[in-house]
């Protein structure tokens, strides 16, 4: 009955693909719209907390923790309320992760600290004496990327329309803004005073010198990104 | 009728077309063996067995040519 | 060259069959470090601390899955497509010297890109898409290649003397499809350096989806790039060696056509079962279930007829062991598509998800079907395509038995490992508290990491073997065409 499509290697590949794109096209399309509007109380990425998120992925921190809480309650004990879709409306990309080696970090920055960080990120084992996570202490002289970060910011403002330098709800019923620089000084800037409230309580000394010199470690960055994860 | 209920109606026929035409096509493979030219389905199989670059096609491209 | 009679030119094929081998080592070898990272975090600073950044697990770990699927796993599928399909279509590559080109272009653009691939993911380069790693312009070259296989695929078929396509070119065909259509849908990113008028990083880009949208995508993308690259260039092989090696029809070819549109249809469903209790809709999670299971039908179709195929004829599977790579890999086909759907289930997933469970199913499928089903076919056309007797039998024995222990070393520690962690995750005392921190569910495991690397190394010896073997086979006895028909010539 269909024994002619293989003898003629184009029909083939035509049935081929209408059949592998079917699932596809009904699977993902009708979702779409949806699943990209954010809940009340998620703010766009600050500049600083951006470029944290960019060390976070260039050292595929994803690859041992997730960013997603299931709804058991096992899971909401240990790490808080259960992932809501709107929640990751600015998460480009998604860090959700596939293995948990280590916990989930979708609300870490509700219970650790600046100063939990910067110790654990440095030397683990000093934190936690049996943890196979190994220490990133590169990360403290290391140079955050505030341009690309601030080119991102650009980018999905323009393209996606972010809501950068708009009034975004919040669930008290108040409205923030999250600012983005108007030019490349004005965003280093930015990012320099966020840097600046992330070391008051950070005790590594060169850390501190490089903020105070106008530079930012990318330990800084990736701090302001996990106290962001609330 | 919204879109929830229609996707349901869809998927319903889809798979009972999909059950009905991949059984019949199971039933009409089985009883009829050879395909429209003539071939036996299996003897496709000899498209690995006997693949020397002088062995001959199963189904030659143009008859005029290998002949 | 008017004189010779026309024969089968594998120039590129021979390519393809050492960057296998090349990039098996590399990402095995990378694979076996992390593994004892795990067991072992003091590897992590092995070369130092000035160098730990790049010896890190999170660092690595990319680099091995990418080393493996588009290194090994990609180049096999090319080297033997320049072989089978000669083969089945009855046409050589001398024939036309447009395809010859093409291919070799393809060869070299692909060397390129993998090394652009391994520098990148080193410099901490990455898209943090799992198996979609590489930033845009590797993204691009990445295409460009795909698009030459195309023209490879497309333009031998089109010079063909056998008018039908043989069951490997269906697969080959919708491997080619199938990977194109997901490549570049998934990999769908604005360069920031571009879209902000040139400021900051050129390689950096950022994803045209957000959210779940994103995840929903690169899931659809991730089950399906291992569809379409792990399972269906295989079963491509597969149909041609085992017959071809055993000297026996496919048991069933109106079961092969069943299985092949059956398995076309049912596997993007499946992509779903990756984002169970997540936020993506309820339906779509219950249909990536039930697709996952309905799965089972069309691998296990392949699978039986690929066992079927030896009936009778078993004990080749006793004598030869090049049948025993493809019978065990046949085999473990089948407990992975198995184990898949088990996992895919909405009660069992909530155990396994997130778990090294997770990570042991994914080692039985390319462990056990993927390398061992190269592995063959590599062996398979050595002999042919250096026109000598594989260099030693009773070595590639010895591989196969060492490979399977390591196999079974894997899966099985990361199976206790898995359920071990799932189950202590989920674990309350009497008085509803949570009964162990999430430390404890690390302690625990650490025999299993340690036995886990021990299997991974077993394995990656076993190649060692495999690439040694190989290359002696270029040195060892001249055999004449007629040895060549069935069962490959192998020395003592």
């Amino acid at each position: 009955m269909f024994h002619w499509l293989e003898k003629n290697p184009f029909f083939f590949a035509v049935g081929v693909f209408v059949t592998i794109a079917f699932a596809g096209l009904i699977e993902i399309v009708p979702n779409f719209a949806q699943a990209s509007r954010p809940v009340i109380g998620t703010t766009p990425y600050s500049t600083l907390e951006l470029a944290g998120r960019h060390v976070y992925i260039k050292n595929s921190c994803n690859a041992c923790h997730s960013q997603l809480i299931r709804p058991f309650k096992s899971e909401t004990d240990r790490y808080g309320h259960y992932s809501l879709s709107g929640e990751y409306a600015y998460d480009r990309p998604f860090l959700w992760g596939s293995k948990r080696t280590g916990p989930d970090l979708m609300r870490v920055g509700n219970y650790r600290t600046t100063e939990w960080h910067e110790n654990h990120m440095k030397d683990p084992q000093s934190i936690v004496p049996t943890t196979i996570m190994p220490g990133y202490p590169w990360m403290f002289t290391n140079k955050a990327d505030i341009d690309t970060a601030y080119a991102e910011q650009l980018t999905i403002a323009n393209v996606f329309g972010v809501p950068y330098n708009k009034a975004v709800p919040m669930k008290d019923g108040s409205t923030k803004i999250v600012k983005m620089g108007k030019d490349l000084k004005d965003a280093q800037a930015l990012a320099l005073a966020e840097a600046q409230e992330v070391v008051k309580n950070m005790k590594d000394q060169d850390v501190k010198d490089a903020v105070a010199n106008g530079e930012i470690p990318e330990i800084v960055a990736l701090i302001a990104y996990l106290n962001s994860l609330k | 009728m919204d879109i929830n209920e229609l996707a349901a109606y869809g998927y319903f026929f889809l798979i009972v077309f999909l059950v009905v035409g991949s059984y019949s096509y199971i039933y009409h493979l089985y009883t009829k063996k050879k395909d429209s030219s003539g071939v036996d389905y299996e003897h496709y199989s000899n498209m690995a067995l006997d693949d020397d670059i002088d062995s001959t096609p199963v189904k030659p491209i143009s008859d005029e040519k290998e002949k | 060259m008017e004189n010779r009679p026309l024969e089968y030119d594998y120039t590129v094929a021979k390519m393809f069959m050492v960057t296998t081998i090349v990039l098996g080592i590399v990402g095995m070898s990378i694979g076996v470090f992390i593994a004892f990272e795990l067991a072992f975090p003091w590897l992590n600073t092995i070369l130092g601390p000035d160098l730990a950044e790049y010896t890190n697990f999170s660092r690595l770990r990319p680099l091995h899955t990418d080393a493996v699927a588009f290194g090994f796993t990609v180049s096999g599928i090319f080297a033997t497509w320049f072989y089978v399909g000669q083969r089945v279509l009855k046409v050589s590559m001398a024939e036309s010297k447009f395809l010859m080109f093409i291919g070799k272009l393809q060869f070299w653009l692909y060397v390129i890109g993998v090394t652009a691939v391994v520098i990148s993911l080193f410099m901490g380069y990455t898209t943090s898409k799992e198996y979609a790693e590489f930033e845009w312009p590797i993204d691009i070259a990445i295409v460009v290649v795909w698009v030459l296989w195309g023209v490879s695929i497309f333009g031998l078929i089109g010079i063909r003397r056998e008018k039908s396509l043989y069951i490997s070119v269906w697969y080959y065909i919708a491997t080619f499809l199938g990977v194109a259509m997901l490549y570049l849908f998934n990999n769908m990113e604005v360069p920031t350096y571009f879209a902000s008028g040139g400021i900051g990083d050129v390689m950096h880009s950022v994803s045209m989806y957000a959210g779940t949208n994103d995840a929903l995508v690169q899931w659809w993308y991730g089950h399906n790039a291992v569809a379409f690259v792990f399972t269906v260039p295989i079963i491509a092989m597969i149909y041609y060696f085992l017959p071809k090696e055993s000297g026996q029809a496919i048991y069933s070819y109106k079961l092969s056509l069943l299985s092949f549109w059956g398995l076309m249809f049912v596997y993007l469903w499946a992509g779903g079962h990756h984002l169970l209790f997540s936020t993506v809709p309820d339906w779509m999670q219950t249909m990536g279930s039930i697709f996952s299971v309905v799965l089972i039908l069309p691998s296990w179709g392949s699978a039986i007829n690929m066992l079927l195929t030896m009936k009778g004829e078993w004990q080749q599977v006793a004598a030869s062991p090049l049948i025993k790579f493809m019978v065990l890999a046949s085999t473990f086909y089948m407990f992975s598509t198995l184990e898949g759907p088990i996992q895919a289930i909405k009660s069992v997933n909530a155990i396994a998800h997130f778990t090294d469970w997770i990570v042991g199913h994914v080692h039985d499928g390319t462990l056990g079907w993927v390398g061992f089903m190269i592995i063959a076919a590599l062996y398979h056309m050595a002999p042919r395509v250096f026109k000598r007797e594989l260099y030693s039998k009773s070595l590639m024995a010895s591989q196969f038995w060492i490979q399977t222990l390591g196999i079974v070393l894997y899966f099985t520690s990361m199976w206790i490992a898995g359920i071990t962690q799932g189950m202590m995750w989920r674990a309350h005392d009497e008085f509803g508290n949570l009964a162990y921190s999430f430390i404890d569910t690390v302690d625990v495991l650490h025999p299993y990491y340690a036995l886990r690397g021990t299997g991974g190394l077993l394995y990656l010896v076993g190649f060692f073997m495999f690439a040694y073997n190989i290359y002696k086979t270029m040195s060892a006895r001249p055999v004449e065409e007629s040895e060549l028909q069935n069962a490959s010539p192998m020395g003592a």
